[in-house]
């Protein structure tokens, strides 16, 4: 008998009776009037920084703006033609020289600042991990009150897309430890710093810096 | 109680606390954690039905864990990826050997994964010539010092940030005397990236997976499992048969509690989904049991196979607290290890049942609702009667219920507090000493209450 | 209403004054307590320590005294809890109540006459919090309230100090005391610490073990620190002159 099914057997033996998964599953107040501010309010308590903007050349001027010094800096957004494009296939060993990416995600979660973004929008899985620092790019309106809302969320992006993603991940903040006596460290591994920019088209960029 | 050589909890928390001023900090550091969750968890609205939610879910999969395992196995496989089975620790690590030697590489990476620490991976595959790096910092950390992890989250809290200086100065050549957490954690960062760009194969944990999709979640703050797999030709991912959930809008649930519960944090900085590997590379998920399928036959303590892993029953635990990780001899520490752990050994960690007060505060805060501290009552229970205690012991307890069931020989046994200065219940067969070398006993009155009674009311 | 009254052995043995302020206490609400003379002991301490299967000698004995009363009293939640989770016999586990819980939920306890002008810490002892559900637990995200605390209110002149800490243990545990006892001493001191530095000059619980556990550590430190019982405190009569003198 192979393991697998030693395995199967003893748990099919030793399983409990049926029990139900629960019915209800419980959310947050999904009518938060106010979903982006508490977004930005979690996000800049984990670390990360966000800006409400009207378009991308706004973000084009904040980023060159703050990166001034940057050797490398890669776009996931066509409308960012001023940064290198991204390349998909490109080796992913040779992201290690990224000060910078630029990434479109899908949505934000208002009560723990984390965004989702699949492998279609990260150009190779490994730029948002390896880059220096990272930008991500998100609709004003697409920010969703809780996890539950954001699976739900996900299950009509997925039922939308014409291939289901292959990897996909919530980013929450810069990466961070605080594994030196509790102390607090952004720049783990991974990007040391996360902005997010939430794009309104309603909005004149006048009286927002 | 342990009847085999090693030192038990008691011994190992007695040389802890010989250090008084380590065990404040200690103490004081992991408290704070623990009210970091208290916050995190006032935040969120019926955090109490939340809680609940997830353990019925987890009930749920205990149930059919059978064709969860099928049907996760079945969507794995049509995603590309390659399932493997192992029946114990020591098949899990031949399997890691097996695609390790299939590609001819001597050196990986590996994230934080308590899986291989329960099964010695890294011991067996450094006997094999292979080089295993931990990329957690915290396990970095206590990797290069040559311990275990003391924590299932914070594996290296119980080093002080100066001994982490002289470690990295040792192994890394950071400066003589700096301590600076932003200064050793940023070498770190220079250490393991040159890891993680020049290995080929990463073994990653597991913290959920779900069987309607085939993916697996991995969660962590640093980034590490991520860079790992995405840079490598081989992802390998390890995990008990235990973190299986249903369907994904269950990590609804589950995302929500684990780092609440964990360190406070609204959400990991990576939740990662990994469902298919990316074109070109390899990707392992090997399921291993090592016991967990007899332990879910028992009735009494199946239940510990909903635990998530967040540690916060670490955090709350006073008796963790104040003794270290290490003092529990296990990959599992803290009053889950001490549930879990006698289901692996339950000679060898006969001890770590009786490391508790009891006091509750563990289930408390458990998010997935395990009634931690009263399986650690009905193990002291199973231990008692399946080990056998040592005779002197057994006859102690069979002596005091003859007492405590002859009312006559308990009140005659001596004139009042005599029997009882000698053998108060509370220290059966342990002497007396034990409670006189840092706390006096209470002077004895005049008269009994019971003398008091039948003078006065009687 | 007839009430049986169970006094723990460590009580019965060193502290008798608990006792009788339990009694006189129940008697002032007007129950009928009689003390059976030939009880023991719950068993707590060996089923803790692995052996409730001895344990049998000591159950038949408590159901024999306590059987046939309305209800049973006794001032320990960690005693209490112990019978109402392992003794399962009719007549036992559904009416044993502690204390406290006694007061507040049979009695209906609202106004005492009973003055104590003394700096108070509350420690809540964990079988009694936890297991019984005297209070509210510091891990739960639901409303506070506290028994112990509510009958503690009624006494003239008392003050009470705030914890950093308000509910952890105190490292009693039963045989955990002396089997573990490094961790179980420091645990001890640092909730003697707590007190202390919040300026307690009596520590209060409804569980005399953990109580005993703290006094052992603090007349080791030479404090002048007391501890007492619930009982004694709502039973006591202590004026400020009398404090002052």
């Amino acid at each position: 008998m192979s393991s697998r099914d030693k395995i199967l057997a003893t748990v099919q033996n030793n399983q409990p009776g049926p029990r139900d998964l629960p019915h209800h599953i419980p959310s947050g107040p999904t009518a938060s009037v106010d979903l982006d501010s508490a977004f930005i309010s979690v996000l800049e308590s984990i670390g990360g920084s966000a800006f409400i903007v009207s378009g991308y050349a706004r973000i084009a001027t904040i980023l060159h703006e703050q990166f001034s010094d940057a050797h490398r800096i890669v776009s996931g957004c066509p409308q960012l033609p001023t940064f290198e494009a991204g390349r998909p296939g490109e080796d992913p060993h040779a992201l290690e020289n990224v000060d910078l990416a630029i990434l479109p995600a899908h949505f934000g979660v208002a009560e723990n600042g984390a965004c989702w973004i699949t492998e279609a929008q990260m150009i190779e899985r490994a730029l948002p991990f390896i880059s220096q620092h990272l930008a991500l790019v998100i609709r004003r309106k697409d920010i969703v009150a809780d996890m539950h809302e954001a699976y739900a969320r996900i299950a009509s992006l997925e039922s939308a897309a014409e291939t289901p993603y292959g990897f996909a991940t919530f980013i929450a903040g810069p990466s961070k430890t605080a594994d030196i006596e509790q102390s607090l460290v952004l720049g783990a591994h991974g990007p040391a710093s996360l902005t997010v920019f939430l794009i309104d088209e309603q909005l004149s960029d006048a009286g927002f810096f | 109680m342990s009847s085999t050589n090693h030192k038990d909890h008691a011994a190992l928390a007695a040389t802890f606390n010989k250090d008084e001023p380590r065990v404040e900090w200690h103490d004081q550091t992991l408290w704070w954690v623990r009210q970091k969750r208290d916050k995190a968890a006032a935040k969120v609205p019926d955090w109490e039905i939340l809680r609940d939610t997830a353990s019925r879910i987890k009930d749920n999969v205990l149930s059919n864990l059978s064709g969860y395992l099928r049907q996760f196995e079945e969507e794995a496989t049509r995603n590309g990826i390659t399932v493997h089975w192992a029946a114990d620790a020591q098949e899990h690590n031949e399997i890691l050997y097996s695609i390790l030697s299939r590609h001819k590489v001597d050196k990986m990476v590996k994230s934080k994964s308590m899986l291989t620490e329960e099964c010695h991976l890294n011991e067996f595959l450094h006997q094999k010539g292979i080089e295993v790096i931990d990329t957690d910092l915290g396990e970095r950390v206590v990797q290069l010092a040559g311990e275990p992890p003391s924590h299932i989250v914070l594996p290296c809290i119980h080093k002080k940030k100066e001994e982490i200086g002289e470690i990295f100065h040792e192994h890394l050549g950071t400066p003589a005397g700096n301590s600076d957490p932003q200064f050793l954690t940023h070498a770190a960062r220079l250490h393991l990236r040159e890891k993680f760009l020049t290995r080929r194969v990463a073994l990653t944990g597991v913290n959920f997976a779900i069987a309607e999709t085939g993916e697996f979640v991995v969660c962590t703050n640093e980034g590490n499992a991520d860079m790992g797999a995405h840079l490598a030709d081989v992802h390998i991912a390890c995990m008990g048969i235990e973190k299986l959930i249903p369907q994904r809008h269950h990590l609804g649930v589950f995302l929500r509690l684990l780092t609440r519960s964990a360190t406070g944090q609204p959400i990991t900085t990576y939740s990662s989904h990994f469902r298919k590997p990316r074109p070109g590379q390899e990707m392992h998920i090997v399921l291993v049991d090592n016991g967990r399928s007899t332990h879910l036959g028992r009735k009494d303590f199946r239940n510990s196979l909903k635990c998530i892993r967040c540690a916060a029953c670490f955090n709350t635990c006073p008796v963790y607290r104040r003794s270290g990780g290490h003092s529990y001899h296990t990959a599992v520490a803290g009053p889950i290890g001490s549930i879990l752990s006698p289901n692996l050994d339950m000679k060898k960690y006969a001890d770590l049942p009786f490391a508790s007060t009891l006091c509750g505060s563990c289930s408390n805060v458990c998010p997935v609702k395990i009634d931690i501290h009263e399986q650690l009552y009905k193990w002291r229970q199973v231990i008692v009667q399946e080990n056998g205690a040592p005779i002197g012991k057994t006859a102690a307890m069979k002596a005091m219920n003859w007492v405590l069931s002859h009312p006559g020989v308990y009140h005659t046994a001596g004139k009042t507090g005599r029997w009882f200065m000698l053998n108060a219940p509370f220290t059966v067969n342990n002497g007396l000493n034990a409670w006189y070398r840092q706390r006096d006993m209470p002077e004895p009155p005049k008269q009994s209450f019971g003398e008091w009674y039948k003078k006065n009311k009687q | 209403m007839r009430v049986g009254l169970f006094i723990p052995c460590y009580v019965d043995q060193f502290y008798p004054q608990v006792g009788i302020a339990t009694l006189e206490l129940l008697e002032k609400f007007g129950c009928e307590v009689v003390y059976p003379p030939n009880q023991t002991c719950c068993g707590q301490p060996m089923a803790n320590s692995g052996f409730e299967h001895l344990t049998g000698g000591c159950n038949d004995l408590f159901i024999k005294n306590f059987a046939d009363f309305d209800y049973i009293v006794a001032p320990s939640g960690s005693c209490v809890l112990h019978i109402k989770d392992h003794l399962h016999h009719p007549g036992i586990s559904d009416k044993i109540y502690e204390f406290v819980e006694f007061l507040t939920d049979v009695l209906h306890v609202e106004t005492l006459d009973a003055s104590f002008p003394y700096k108070v810490g509350l420690h809540q002892s964990c079988h009694g919090q936890r297991g019984l559900k005297l209070a509210q637990m510091s891990e739960l995200m639901a409303p506070p309230f506290s028994k112990p605390q509510q009958l503690l209110n009624l006494v003239k002149g008392i003050e009470f100090i705030e914890l950093d800490r308000k509910d952890e243990c105190c490292g009693f545990g039963g045989t955990f005391c002396v089997a573990e006892e490094a961790v179980s001493v420091k645990m001890g001191k640092d909730r003697v610490a707590d007190h202390l530095h919040h300026g307690a000059q009596v520590i209060t619980g409804a569980d005399m073990s953990c109580l005993m556990h703290l006094e052992g550590i603090l007349r080791r430190q030479k404090s002048n620190v007391v501890v007492k019982h619930i009982a004694e405190i709502l039973n006591s009569q202590i004026t400020y002159e009398q404090h002052e003198s």
